[in-house]
């Protein structure tokens, strides 16, 4: 069973500031708890397997702008920068 | 003006002048201020195109060359791209969002001479199948407006049953498009992996997700595929089709076909009336001259857990990038540091996400990956493994869409456990990659049934000629709105 | 003994565009957020678009340090915020399911001593962050995402450094090697950089990031095997921790970053496939590959008789090897060696110089052609090679504007050789009976030529004179 303090801990990894706990982190666990099922599963011994691309099939190295200012569709600040909080 | 015909009879008609795209256009408007405050399909319709419609008329008229579309209207799930319009995602988070470009299909659509008539609701972030999620409230079912319509591609499925619209582009991640297809009584199709571009749709779990359409007849959806199907240099995932017409032959009917009934998707939690029209269905199937019989596909009961595990794990990932520093709404930075500015800025989420985005921050990390995430990968390899196996036998496999009938709205929302079930019988298509798709079958007591078919990756064109087969042998009543 | 192990990252600055989009590689030339598209944003609904020739110059570096290349290489999503990182996520590699990242275990030998290199990897780089605000209160920070996207390769090093020096001569050849294999020009600015992870017998691993440049590498190597050090003696134990390099102080600062900002949640990309490199690509790559620094310094030696040290330093230039292979002959290799060695580099050892300079590989095979056939001096040849880098006139030209022909013309010389004659009786009288001395006399001779007397001729002319 998960615990609540573990999941408040993972909110915080994920910069998401749960104002009232319990009835999130509640949920959370029925969800989380719903996952055990995958322990019966029996596929320990599976490989993981993705699509493939050949690497000719890959985009070439060419400069090519994009069309529009994008900072201007942005929040921008003194000019051109993108503002953020100190660190 | 008749608001209720097809796709491709609204370009026959328009294409020979018979009807004015312009009046058609306004029509469909007037439809949407008459019928949408009741289902909210459309969280914003784009009163533009009026001045689109008469100019594509003018084109017909002159002899000019016009696109495919004819200035057929087509509504968009709002977490596509188009360019200077409001793309929100259904959440506060990006209520005020412009995007700065089209999505692949958006620009494939204009040259085709779209009308994009509106963006229509969705879960937030498509992480729901009911559309109660939307930050913006939930649509509802025009078939009965106390019952969800499905969703997250709620919008979709609402405007294309409403006649709001001819058709609409929504998204399937575990169910999106074929879900509220099912529930709202419209063909929903989720192609395989890689047939569409995803440039320009707004990820929530892009390594199973698709764009797919919601139309009136399986024809109509072929006939879109055919113009937004195809590799596209903006996403290394996309696969070549090699120009594919997924309209020709369509009528070529299912004799000899051999179809597997999916056992773990008609068994335990399925609801009589679905098990019924389900039945009715195979026997429908094997009366045009194919062959049925059940297959079990194992993996299937572990593939919502697997499901969620997953699509946690991206979208906790994907929507890290909603910090409100280059895009978002006005919260100035003066003051804060930096965690805890994007910690308060992403309050903005609604709790359907900010619960899957913790979750995808958990069954990936550190400590948890191998008991959660790691199996759910190797659940999904194994699936494909199964039912690759089934395909070696079975030209498509059948299930019905979804296991219950339309809910009312409220009745579900707090248990997200049996929200997850609802889920079981479409979630495996996407695990694969394999298209599916959700055909209109049957009303029961006012609600809507759909039945799902699903090929093997690449079959899509003998799906679409397997599903117009089943969709030809049955009439359907009109919806009541 | 004390262990140290670094993580190199390197642009590969040769690239005309980002690792996952069209906009530039080289953002040092543009206004702040100029250099930006919807994908290196982190625009919603965008998506990665690998470049083909990112994932072969990484090969081509993987092969070069004698790593293993995959039949197929993966990237995985590094999760954690940061205002740098416009998806706040980084797409890199890693090796959890198999070797999947572009290079696996290689090795690279610096002088006797045999570097094992883990792995290589290819990634994005970040934006830039520019810190401003003086008090606590109107602290922000400004972001410019121009960088972000930029293709770089990590290069991950065994803990086999015993010592700050060993660091830097590896780096040292690290970074000729690539600049040889024309991947990358290390010189720029913020273009290769590195962390350091340091620990000393029974102690535990610190990690240093953070660190500007490879003076400052080996500096807070230094800084950090004293410290950790004057802990052990003092019985204290050494906390295994991320430190950063004060740059102004020069010293390392344990990092704030608690353990939760760690866990970076490694997954697989899935907007990118795997991407699979059969083997016919890397032959092609291999057989592409430029000649190897120390083939190169080999074939001069045997080839050209270049002396050791000259072919030392010209090979692993790559530069100015590129200049020697175009302008010298098999007659004068050797002069054209010498001339970029001794004066060359001396007079073109800044960038802006080197850049400004208008010679070409035409001036520098005629001038050591002129050299050779005794048309100028070594000597003379010094103002001509002044003249070539600033007009980039003939070397013909500059010889008779300047006037630094060799004075060759006998009838001349035997002017200036009697009239010498007359005037140093003594030294005369010396070298009659001693004729070694009569170099005393050649060096009169240039004198009054201003070094444009042929040696030969003089020597000749003076010994007939004298009657020797």
């Amino acid at each position: 069973m998960v615990t609540v303090e573990e999941i408040e801990h993972v909110s915080k990894l994920m910069k998401i500031n749960v104002d009232d706990h319990s009835e999130y982190l509640e949920k959370v666990q029925t969800m989380i708890s719903y996952f055990d099922i995958l322990d019966s599963a029996g596929v320990e011994s599976e490989e993981i397997s993705m699509p493939e691309i050949p690497i000719e099939q890959l985009r070439n190295d060419e400069h090519i702008p994009f069309g529009d200012k994008l900072i201007e569709k942005m929040n921008h600040y003194k000019g051109t920068f993108v503002r953020a909080p100190k660190m | 003006m008749n608001l209720k015909i097809s796709a491709l009879e609204f370009i026959e008609e328009a294409k020979n002048g018979n009807i004015s795209v312009e009046e058609f256009v306004s029509t469909t408007l007037e439809r949407i201020n008459s019928v949408d405050d009741k289902l909210h399909a459309f969280l914003s319709v784009n009163d533009n195109v009026i001045e689109q419609a008469h100019n594509i008329d003018k084109k017909i008229k002159s002899g000019e060359k016009v696109g495919d579309c004819f200035g057929m209207p087509i509504s968009i799930k709002d977490n596509m791209c188009i360019k200077d319009t409001k793309t929100t995602c259904a959440s506060k988070m990006l209520e005020n969002f412009v995007a700065p470009y089209d999505a692949t299909v958006i620009s494939k659509l204009k040259k085709q001479d779209a009308i994009f008539i509106g963006k229509v609701n969705m879960d937030e972030f498509a992480m729901g199948l009911t559309t109660e999620f939307s930050a913006f409230g939930p649509s509802k079912n025009p078939w009965n407006i106390e019952h969800v319509p499905g969703g997250s591609s709620g919008g979709s499925a609402v405007s294309v049953s409403s006649y709001e619209c001819i058709a609409s582009l929504g998204s399937d991640t575990g169910g999106s498009v074929r879900n509220p297809a099912s529930f709202c009584s419209t063909v929903g199709y989720k192609p395989t992996y890689g047939l569409i571009s995803r440039f320009g749709l707004i990820s929530y779990a892009n390594s199973i997700e698709q764009i797919g359409p919601l139309t009136r007849t399986v024809k109509d959806t072929a006939f879109m595929l055919n113009l937004i199907a195809g590799v596209d240099p903006n996403d290394n995932t996309t696969v070549n089709n090699n120009n594919e017409n997924y309209l020709e032959n369509i009528d070529s009917g299912i004799e000899g076909k051999k179809i597997g009934i999916i056992t773990e998707m008609v068994g335990d939690g399925i609801d009589p009336e679905v098990m019924t029209a389900t039945k009715e269905a195979i026997s429908k199937l094997e009366g045009l001259g194919a062959t049925c019989e059940e297959v079990s596909l194992e993996m299937v009961k572990y593939s919502v857990a697997a499901y969620y595990t997953i699509t946690a794990t991206e979208a906790g990932s994907n929507l890290a990038r909603y910090d409100n520093l280059r895009y978002g709404y006005e919260m100035p930075v003066e003051g804060y540091e930096f965690n805890s500015y994007i910690s308060k800025a992403r309050k903005k989420f609604g709790p359907e996400v900010t619960r899957r985005m913790i979750i995808g921050g958990f069954v990936p990390s550190a400590g948890h990956a191998g008991k959660y995430f790691l199996k759910a990968m190797k659940v999904k390899s194994k699936l494909t493994k199964e039912i690759n196996e089934a395909f070696k036998k079975f030209d498509l496999l059948i299930a019905p869409t979804v296991p219950i009938l339309p809910f009312k709205i409220g009745e579900k929302i707090d248990d997200p456990v049996s929200l997850f079930l609802v889920d079981i019988n479409t979630v495996t298509a996407n695990l694969t990659g394999k298209p599916a798709i959700s055909i209109p079958f049957k009303i029961v007591n006012g609600l809507p049934i759909g039945i799902q078919l699903m090929a093997n990756s690449m079959n899509d064109k003998m799906l679409l000629q397997a599903a117009h087969a089943l969709e030809k042998s049955v009439t359907l009543p009109e919806v009541p709105i | 003994m004390t262990k140290i192990g670094l993580e190199i990252h390197c642009q590969l600055t040769n690239l005309e565009s980002k690792l996952f989009c069209s906009c530039k590689a080289n953002y040092r030339e543009f206004e702040p957020n100029e250099n930006i598209c919807p994908v290196c944003a982190g625009m919603p609904g965008s998506l990665p678009r690998l470049n083909q020739e990112a994932v072969k110059k990484a090969t081509i570096i993987s092969m070069a340090l004698n790593c293993s290349t995959p039949e197929k290489i993966a990237f995985f999503r590094k999760n954690y915020f940061y205002p740098d990182l416009p998806k706040n996520f980084q797409i890199t590699q890693l090796n959890i399911y198999g070797d999947t990242s572009v290079g696996g275990s290689g090795i690279i030998t610096v002088g006797d001593k045999k570097i094992r290199i883990t792995r290589i990897q290819l990634e994005e780089d970040p934006g830039r962050l520019i810190y401003e605000g003086s008090s606590s209160k109107n602290q922000i920070t400004l972001v410019d995402y121009n960088r972000a996207g930029t293709p770089l390769v990590e290069i991950v090093t065994e803990p086999d450094f015993e010592t700050p020096k060993e660091v830097r001569d590896f780096l040292n050849i690290l970074s000729d090697l690539l600049k040889n294999l024309g991947v990358a020009d290390p010189s720029l600015e913020g273009a290769m950089r590195a962390d350091a992870n340091v620990s000393i017998e029974g102690g535990n691993k610190v990690e240093i990031k953070n660190i500007g440049s490879f003076h400052d590498l080996e500096k807070a190597a230094h800084f950090e095997i004293t410290r950790q050090e004057s802990l052990h003696d003092r019985d204290i134990a050494i906390v295994q921790e991320t430190r950063h390099w004060d740059d102004r102080r020069k010293i390392t600062v344990s990092s704030r970053s608690k353990e939760e900002d760690l866990d970076y949640r490694y997954f697989l990309e899935g907007d990118i496939p795997w991407v699979k490199i059969n083997p016919e690509i890397k032959t092609e790559l291999k057989s592409k590959m430029p000649e190897s620094i120390s083939s190169k310094k080999e074939r001069y030696v045997t080839k050209y008789q270049i002396p050791e040290q000259v072919a030392d330093v010209l090979s692993s230039d790559k530069f100015y090897s590129d200049l020697f292979e175009e302008s010298h002959s098999e007659s004068n290799a050797k002069e054209v060696a010498n001339i970029i060695t001794t004066e060359l580099m001396g007079l073109e050892d800044t960038r802006e110089k080197r850049e400004s300079s208008k010679l070409t590989a035409t001036h520098l095979k005629d001038l050591a052609d002129a050299i050779q056939s005794g048309k100028v001096s070594r000597n003379s040849s010094k103002n001509a090679l002044h003249e070539i880098l600033k007009t980039g006139k003939t070397v013909s030209q500059i010889i008779s504007e300047l006037d630094l022909g060799n004075v060759s013309d006998e009838s001349e010389l035997l002017k200036i050789i009697e009239k010498i004659i007359s005037d140093e009786s003594e030294a005369v009288d010396q070298a009659k009976s001693n004729p070694q001395t009569i170099n005393y006399l050649v060096g009169k001779v240039m004198q009054a030529t201003k070094g444009k007397a042929d040696p030969t001729l003089t020597l000749n002319l003076l010994k007939k004179q004298i009657g020797i």
